[in-house]
């Protein structure tokens, strides 16, 4: 059998629009979402599950979207960090913290960090200092360090969206 | 990578579409695993078959004598089960040591024990809880215990189209621990670790079981330590004589991660800590 005789429709949520997609079944998650639906937030790192720099989430939770299948998120939720906003529509409270704080240099492990960072927020409003850093550590950034994020994630506990 | 992807809906489908499917076949969970070995080029499946939302392998269930954990639950969804917490405190206690929080939402506690790695900290913990495993190919349904599910390094007891439908957990209250030494604090595949279930009885412990993990070709069960211990006050002396124990049941090798004297040395402290933290 060949790629091309089995397709799958794939039925899915991404950033809140419903959609519904031909692709190949053997397509990764994150090729569908940054070569078919264009959306480039999204990186890939080592394409082992290790660095973060392409989680999303999916159904609320945060995933490395490098390890899965397109055909994985069927009948599910994602939302990739172009769907991570404010609520005004605008920029989401991590972003501006992340922003206020400098913890960005080169950018690659941002998406991922905002991410992992908003999973964690969700489940866990009142994340303490220890919690966010366990909630950090399928995250690698190989610029800045860590202080700046933890503390940017640290502020934005603060923030309402 | 396969050249095709097959999302039966449940158990039915999947069992009536087997036969029409290419003959190099396998099941796709979480693919936390799967994926990296299909990515590494190390896996030649043709074909690969999405069990991950199959819905009678996804919930964790309580039934009067046993808890069940669907082999399709995520790690992270055990985490978060009460039912988990009271009845299989040794694999709770490995969670926080298992990948990122990120795989252990994608990870299922089935395909932990299918990879079959002898450092897979569900497996060793699954061990320590005296746990059984149930599998189904089509009608047919078995139950295996644990320890003879694992048969070396990636070797399992399933058959050609077997699969996993859960485990099963005895309910008997116990006091559970897991620790892991590896690279780091969190995120590193282990050196070694050792996972501890005890029933307590005073100052006494009851019944024992001691798994290891990462210094034998499975998920160890050290069933001579386990046995020396039971019946036993846990005083500075029994755990001495048992952390000597179980450095002559591990046989770890020397390898990238670690060598082996130093993870004989290893299983022994960390059986220490482990039982101090029970006594």
């Amino acid at each position: 059998m060949k790629q091309s005789t089995s397709p799958f429709v794939l039925k899915c949520r991404v950033n809140g629009v419903s959609m519904e997609r031909e692709l190949p079944s053997s397509r990764s998650l994150l090729e569908f979402i940054r070569e078919d639906l264009g959306l480039k937030g999204t990186k890939e790192g080592c394409g082992e599950g290790e660095c973060g720099a392409c989680l999303v989430l999916l159904d609320g939770r945060a995933v490395n979207s490098c390890l899965m299948m397109a055909v994985q998120v069927h009948g599910k939720e994602l939302v990739t960090i172009e769907g991570i906003k404010g609520r005004d529509g605008g920029l989401h409270p991590l972003q501006k913290t992340f922003m206020a704080e400098g913890a960005v240099q080169c950018g690659f492990c941002t998406p991922g960090l905002i991410v992992a960072s908003e999973a964690l927020l969700r489940r866990r409003p009142k994340a303490t200092l220890e919690e966010i850093k366990l909630g950090l550590t399928g995250n690698l950034c190989r610029c800045t360090g860590y202080e700046k994020v933890l503390s940017a994630v640290g502020k934005a506990r603060k923030i309402k969206k | 990578m396969p050249e095709i992807i097959v999302k039966p809906s449940n158990l039915k489908e999947l069992w009536k579409m087997l036969p029409g499917l290419p003959a190099r076949r396998r099941y796709l969970a979480g693919g936390t695993d799967l994926v990296t070995a299909g990515v590494a080029g190390v896996e030649h499946s043709e074909c690969w078959i999405d069990i991950g939302d199959l819905p009678e392998l996804g919930s964790i269930k309580e039934a009067a004598g046993s808890l069940f954990i669907g082999s399709g639950v995520k790690i992270s969804e055990i985490e978060s089960s009460k039912a988990a917490a009271r009845w299989c405190p040794a694999l709770v206690a490995a969670i926080p040591h298992f990948a990122s929080p990120s795989l252990r939402n994608m990870a299922t506690l089935g395909g932990n024990a299918a990879n079959a790695s002898p450092c897979a900290d569900g497996a060793c913990s699954l061990v320590a809880e005296g746990a059984s495993v149930l599998l189904a190919l089509k009608g047919k349904k078995r139950r295996l215990p644990l320890v003879d599910f694992f048969l070396g390094p990636k070797l399992t007891a399933l058959k050609k189209d077997e699969l996993i439908l859960g485990f099963e957990i005895r309910k008997r209250r116990h006091a559970g621990a897991y620790l892991k030494l590896g690279p780091r604090a969190y995120f590193g595949i282990s050196k070694a670790a050792v996972a501890v279930t005890a029933e307590l009885s005073g100052g006494a412990v009851k019944r024992v079981r001691v798994a290891l993990g990462s210094v034998a070709p499975v998920p160890l069960y050290a069933a001579r330590t386990s046995a020396f211990l039971a019946d036993k006050k846990l005083s500075a002396e029994t755990i001495a004589e048992a952390s000597a124990l179980v450095r002559t049941e591990a046989s770890p090798i020397t390898d990238t991660r670690s060598e082996a004297a130093y993870r004989l040395d290893m299983c022994g402290v960390l059986l220490e800590r482990a039982l101090k933290s029970l006594a």
